[in-house]
Parts: C-alpha cells; sequence; structure tokens
C-alpha cells in the first residue's frame, strides 16, 4: 500500500519530527518589521503612485519608516534597562534566530540613525526631478536615446528608496541573528540591494556598472565561503545556532572533530569580505569609487557597523573558546589591513578611492578592539563604529556636493584652493579629516582610544597590532594633512570647480555628523557609558 | 514489503500505455500533410533559432522572462514544508503562509504595473 | 556507501566552483560557478542532516536555493545592463578602473 510505504519512508528518515510551534516576541522584532513593512508598502508606492508625486511619497514614506522604527527600538531599549537594570532580557526572540540582547539593540538604533542620514543625502535633489546621485533609468544602455528619452520624461529611479530599505533591515537582522543561517539570509538581504544601488549612479554609468559588478560577483562568492563555513560547522556541532556550537566545542574528540577549524575560517571569509579586510579588500576602492556617492556613504558606515556586528556574536557567542586555533590567523589579517589601507591610501589620486583605502584601514583597527576578548573591547568597538560611521557619512556627503560643470569633481586636483573659495565646506572636511586620523579633540581620537586600551590589556598579540595600529594611524595622519594642504595652501588652477549649495537635507546629514564627530571628541561620556551597558552578548 | 511497490508499477504501467496509445492512435488515425513549417525544428511559440554552434544567440529579453520565472517559481518551495508539516502546525502557520503569499504578490504587482510583462 | 563519501564530493564540487569563479572570463560562467559552490554546500548540508539525524540541514538547503535564486535575478539583471551597455559579458573587459 501506498500510505505504508509513506509512512516507512518518514519513520526510517526523519527521526524526531516533533515540531515545536514557534514563539514570537514581535514587540521585540518590531523595528525590523516595521522597516520590511515600509519598503513593501514602497514597492507598491512604485507600482500605483503616478510618476510626478512618487518622489515625495517615497522619501516621506521612507523616513517616516526608519523614525517610527527608530522611536520603537527605543522605547524597547528604555523598557529593557528599566525592567532588568540592564541584564539579559528579550532574548531568543525566534527560537533562538533573532537574539536582541544589548549589542543588538545598539547596533540596529545606529543603523537606523546612519539610515535616516543616508536617505537624507540620497535624496537630494540639486533642483532636478528626482534624487540627483541616481540615474533616471537604470535599464536603458548609457548614452543611448532610451536614456535620453527617460531623462525628459521625469522618470527617475525612486526604487532606491525601498531598496535602501530593504538593505537596512538586513544589516538590523545580521548583528542580531543567533543563527548562521538567519545570518546567511540577513547578509543576503543587505547585499542584493547594495549590488543594485551601487550600479545606479547617474555620471559615469559604466565604471557605476562595472563597480556593481565586481561588488556582486565578489559578494556572491564570499558568501558562498560563508555558506559552506556555515555547513562545516553545522556538521561538526549537529546544529547551526551559535551557543550550540559554543557548547560542541568543549566536547570535542568526535571523528568530526576536523571540520571546526576549517568551518571557523570559512565563515570569517564571508564576513571579514564584508568589512574590507586585507586580503578580502580588492572591491572596496572600486565599488566605493564607482557607487553613487550617497549611497558610498551609507554603505562605508552601515555595512562595515552590521559586520562588524556579526563578527562580534560570531566571536563572543560561538567561537571564543576555540579562539587559540583561529585568533593568530585573523591578528595577522588585522594586521595586515592596517599596514595595507594606509599605505595604499598614500598613492591615491581620486576621493573616493583614498576614502575607500582609509575604510580599510579603519576596518584593521576595528579588527584590534574585537580580538581583545572582553566586554571593553565590544563596547570600543561600538563606540568606533559609531564614531567612524557619522563622520564617513558627512564626509562623502560633502564629496557629492564639490562638482565641476554639474558632476563630481573627484580627482584629487580639482580640491586644490577649494579652502579659500569654499571656507565653510573645505573647513568641515577637513575637521573630517583629522577625525579619521585620530586627532585628539575629534571622535576619531575616542574611538581610536577605546579599540586599542583593552587590546593593550589582551597580551602581547594585542601590543604588536597596537604598535602596528598607531605606525599606521601616523602614515594616515600624513595622508590627510596632504589632503588639507592641498585645499587651503594650494593655488588652483581650475575655476570650474565649485561646491553646489545642497538642500536642507544634506545640510542636516552634514551637520549631524560634523557635529557628532565634535561632540564625541570633546564629551564621549554618554556614549561610551552607553555602549560599556549595552556590551554584554545574550548567550 | 515488494507489494508496497506494486500500485507503483501500476501507475507505470499505465503511464506508459497512455503515451504509447496516444502517440500510436494519431498515427494510425490522424491525416497526413507535409509542408515546410513542419518539418522545421520545433520552439515553443517562437521562429525557431539558428544552431548555437553557429553563433545562435538568445534575445536578451528572455533573460527578464527567465528572471521573473525564477521569482514565482522559486518562492513556491516554501510551500512544500508547509504543506508537510501542515497538520501540526495549524493556523498560525497558514496566516504566516498567505503573509507570504501577499508579499510575492506585491513584487507581481510592481512588475505588471511597470511593464515587465509586456512582451515587445 | 559511507556518508564521509558525500562530504568529499561536496567539497570537490565545491572547489570546481570556485576554481571555474577565479578562471573563467565570462560572467555568466563565472555566476555559474557561484551557483555550482551553493549546491555543492546543499549537497554538505543534506548529508550532515542525515549523519546528525536531524531536520535542520534538509530545511536549511531550501532557503539556499531560494537565496541562490534572488541571487540569479540580480546578477542577472546587473550582467544584462553590462552586456547591454559593452556588447561583452568578459569580466576582464570591465576594467575602468584600475590601481
Amino acid at each position: 500500500m501506498i500510505p505504508a510505504l509513506g509512512a516507512q519512508y518518514l519513520g526510517a528518515q526523519l527521526p524526531g519530527v516533533d515540531l515545536v510551534p514557534a514563539t514570537f516576541n514581535y514587540a521585540a522584532l518590531s523595528p525590523i518589521l516595521v522597516v520590511l513593512g515600509v519598503a513593501t508598502v514602497g514597492v507598491l508606492v512604485e507600482a500605483f503612485v503616478p510618476l510626478r508625486s512618487r518622489y515625495a511619497a517615497q522619501v516621506g514614506l521612507t523616513l517616516a519608516g526608519l523614525v517610527a522604527a527608530f522611536l520603537l527600538l527605543v522605547l524597547l531599549a528604555v523598557n529593557h534597562q528599566t525592567a532588568t537594570a540592564g541584564l539579559k532580557v528579550l532574548g531568543g526572540a525566534v527560537l533562538g534566530s533573532v537574539i536582541i540582547d544589548g549589542p543588538a539593540l545598539f547596533l540596529q538604533g545606529t543603523i537606523l540613525v546612519f539610515a535616516i542620514l543616508g536617505v537624507l543625502t540620497m535624496a537630494e535633489r540639486l533642483g532636478g526631478v528626482g534624487a540627483d546621485a541616481f540615474t533616471p533609468m537604470g535599464s536603458a544602455t548609457p548614452g543611448s536615446g532610451q536614456e535620453a528619452l527617460a531623462l525628459r520624461a521625469g522618470s527617475m529611479t525612486s526604487e532606491v528608496f525601498p531598496l535602501t530599505l530593504f538593505a537596512v533591515a538586513g544589516m538590523m537582522l545580521f548583528p542580531s541573528a543567533g543563527d548562521l543561517l538567519t545570518m546567511f539570509i540577513s547578509l543576503e538581504v543587505l547585499s542584493l540591494p547594495l549590488y543594485l544601488l551601487t550600479g545606479l549612479a547617474r555620471r559615469r554609468r559604466l565604471i557605476s556598472q562595472e563597480a556593481s559588478l565586481k561588488y556582486f560577483l565578489l559578494g556572491a562568492f564570499s558568501s558562498a565561503f560563508f555558506l559552506f563555513g556555515t555547513a562545516l560547522l553545522y556538521g561538526y556541532s549537529g546544529s547551526v545556532y551559535l551557543p550550540d556550537i559554543a557548547a560542541a566545542i568543549p566536547q570535542g574528540g568526535s571523528e568530526l572533530n576536523g571540520l571546526l577549524v576549517p568551518g571557523v575560517f570559512l565563515v570569517a571569509v564571508g564576513l571579514l569580505f564584508k568589512v574590507g579586510a586585507v586580503p578580502f579588500h580588492s572591491w572596496i576602492p572600486d565599488v566605493y569609487q564607482g557607487a553613487p556617492t550617497p549611497v558610498t556613504g551609507f554603505m562605508a558606515a552601515a555595512t562595515k557597523l552590521a559586520a562588524f556586528g556579526a563578527i562580534l556574536r560570531v566571536v563572543y557567542v560561538g567561537i571564543e573558546s576555540a579562539r587559540w586555533q583561529w585568533s593568530p590567523a585573523i591578528a595577522v589579517v588585522a594586521i595586515l589591513t592596517m599596514v595595507v589601507g594606509a599605505v595604499l591610501s598614500v598613492t591615491q589620486t581620486d576621493v573616493k578611492r583614498l576614502l575607500a583605502y582609509s575604510s580599510i584601514a579603519h576596518a584593521g583597527f576595528i579588527l584590534v578592539g574585537v580580538l581583545a576578548f572582553d566586554r571593553t573591547g565590544v563596547s570600543g568597538v561600538m563606540f568606533y563604529l559609531v564614531s567612524y560611521g557619522l563622520t564617513t557619512i558627512a564626509a562623502f556627503a560633502i564629496v557629492g556636493l564639490v562638482r565641476a560643470d554639474g558632476a563630481e569633481a573627484t580627482h584629487l586636483s580639482q580640491w586644490a584652493g577649494l579652502g579659500r573659495r569654499h571656507p565653510w565646506t573645505a573647513g568641515t572636511f577637513a575637521f573630517l579629516l583629522l577625525a579619521f586620523a585620530g586627532i585628539p579633540l575629534t571622535s576619531g581620537f575616542t574611538a581610536k582610544f577605546a579599540v586599542f586600551e583593552p587590546a593593550l590589556r589582551s597580551g602581547a598579540t594585542g601590543t604588536i597590532m597596537v604598535v602596528v595600529g598607531l605606525l599606521a594611524s601616523a602614515v594616515t595622519v600624513f595622508v590627510y594633512v596632504r589632503i588639507i594642504v592641498l585645499m587651503y595652501f594650494t593655488d588652483s588652477q581650475n575655476d570650474a570647480v565649485a561646491v553646489v549649495t545642497p538642500s536642507v537635507m544634506t545640510t542636516i546629514a552634514i551637520t549631524f555628523g560634523a557635529a557628532m564627530t565634535l561632540v564625541l571628541g570633546v564629551w564621549p561620556t554618554e556614549l561610551l557609558q552607553l555602549s560599556a551597558s549595552a556590551s554584554q552578548f545574550l548567550r | 514489503m515488494t507489494n508496497s511497490y506494486i500500485p507503483l508499477l501500476f501507475l507505470l504501467a499505465i503511464g506508459a500505455g497512455f503515451a504509447v496509445l496516444s502517440v500510436g492512435t494519431s498515427l494510425v488515425v490522424g491525416p497526413k500533410r507535409y509542408n515546410r513549417a513542419k518539418m522545421e525544428a520545433y520552439e515553443c511559440g517562437i521562429q525557431p533559432t539558428p544552431h548555437a554552434s553557429g553563433g545562435g544567440r538568445v534575445p536578451i529579453k528572455y533573460y527578464l522572462t527567465a528572471m521573473l520565472f525564477i521569482v514565482f517559481d522559486v518562492e513556491s518551495i516554501f510551500l512544500y514544508p508547509f504543506a508537510v508539516a501542515f497538520n501540526s502546525l495549524g493556523l498560525f502557520a497558514l496566516v504566516e503562509m498567505v503573509l507570504f503569499i501577499l508579499t510575492v504578490f506585491v513584487a507581481y504587482a510592481y512588475v505588471w504595473r511597470r511593464g515587465g510583462l509586456d512582451w515587445d | 556507501m559511507s556518508l564521509s563519501h558525500y562530504i568529499y564530493l561536496a567539497t570537490i564540487l565545491f572547489s570546481i566552483g570556485a576554481v571555474t569563479v577565479l578562471l573563467r572570463r565570462n560572467a555568466i560562467i563565472v555566476f555559474m560557478g557561484v551557483e555550482l559552490m551553493l549546491n555543492a554546500t546543499n549537497l554538505a548540508f543534506v548529508t550532515f542532516a542525515r549523519v546528525h539525524g536531524t531536520l535542520d540541514g534538509q530545511v536549511i538547503a531550501l532557503f539556499v536555493m531560494v537565496v541562490a535564486a534572488a541571487e540569479v535575478v540580480v546578477g542577472l539583471a546587473i550582467i544584462m545592463a553590462i552586456f547591454r551597455a559593452r556588447r561583452s559579458a568578459s569580466v576582464d573587459s570591465a576594467n575602468l578602473m584600475k590601481l
């Protein structure tokens, strides 16, 4: 009989099929759900709202959704603290697949702030119909009649706003993923929209598309490594949940023992690719240069934050007890990243590429903090990510304003003498560069201190990394000071380069980023305390 | 043990029988009129393209159709485990599944309204 | 047959996929290499699910298939746009940005 066959099959092959109904803590998930819901509504807006009111609808909807999600998150975090005095609660939202603990709340809130600032810069129109940074028609061949037609018809890719929201949802999920499958899914959810956003620049379309292709192929390649590593760790421990993997490590001794180290390294490849650590950094300069400038700023800040959040969780919840087997290799990666990022930034002639190499060096500094293996390291890394992200978004927003004949003037020679003609813009940019360099009274200094100090206490390897880090910082100081000299003390040969006057949205983003860079440098106590009290992972 | 495979064999026999019978019947009963169009290679609904070895290329719009097909086809993967476990999951899973399918339809609405389904 | 053979097969397929990505020049074929890597991983997941007697691995395989499909769609869209602009899908011709 057929039914007998079926039952027999099930009995033999699928033992232990007792399905536990999932329990959801919808309150803990609500910020992510709001972002995803608004993104879905945004797709419907694209489908049904007429072209002329689409821009206003999308920008309003996106900002409202992000602000609402942020308020929900604050409410959640406040309740979390008052109810239990900062101890671990609210955990295990979806059978442990999503863990909303202190670091998760902290990082999600920061991502939402970055997203609000990022959307403000992306929505900049500069007097045009649609967002200025994005092509009117992504599918049209660059320079074709179809593209000109789309421009005349006033069409625009307002899809960028729902795409950004989907990416934000993925980024929020990434550092709160309690198992490696959820982590992989959120990695893809954050990456796929970014691949598309990268290819939508209005000007220099070919370079933008090329950046998109490179980002996509390398990103897909690295996420395949992440997935294979996940498979090996699943084979090792019989589970993809990080606490289960952590529990399996001390037992050891089984025939599958050899899977641990390869699994850890393959997972690390996927995660280190996203933060742009050497030797997985080759995409960063090309993608940062080719992507629309507001997208670059948002991506540099938020992707790095989300990916480091995920690294922290994998390290501190999952594989810390096996750290003697893998941390030396990661320390080498950190040192290489700092050195390569700093040294190669010296030779750059394009502002966006220069900031890209600087972002590689910063990834190395942050890795030093990750390898400190204690709570102060976690809080230092989180503080660093916040301050670096705010500075980066403001810096790229300014890069997007320096124009020659309507297009962005990204070549360094075009920036000569900018300080005399546009003192405010150049002054702000110089200040942000000093923050990247880590000069005192900027957030960059506090942040470097916050990651180097725990590393110094962690032992000999930490000390070596800090020494290399300080040397690399010295190299980057040279690079940034050179730009400042160029802006203020070099005569310009090119009067065509000018700073366009942005709308109030971009102004808010730049002002906020620059102001926070100053505040976190002069008066960092509040945020340091917040990141310290949020640094306990729920295991 | 072997008993349980007998229905499968029956199914196989019925399937094979149907195929042979229908082709055979049309061979015997059907009219035979040959023309050029009938002798050409058959590709569903379109002009046959040249051999791939001769540099035959597929129009690029097939990729668009392929992409849309993949999206809507693969989403249905989640229906299989849902269907298998439906009895033990109950109402909650049904609601989740309806929400999931609604979300897929949002994508469909976008494609439809923005002309992704217009051929040519 | 021992289950470890499946793991070896998965590893070999994964390596073939990785080598394809590194050596081939056509973007579509590079992309097929990535897909091969994902499918090799699926094989590993299903095998480990059998080894441990849990269902997780089989469910994960379904998720991976969906993610792979989404990746195909995004990837084909990007490659298609590039192909239309340049009449070439070779990754070597994507060289406007060099160090």
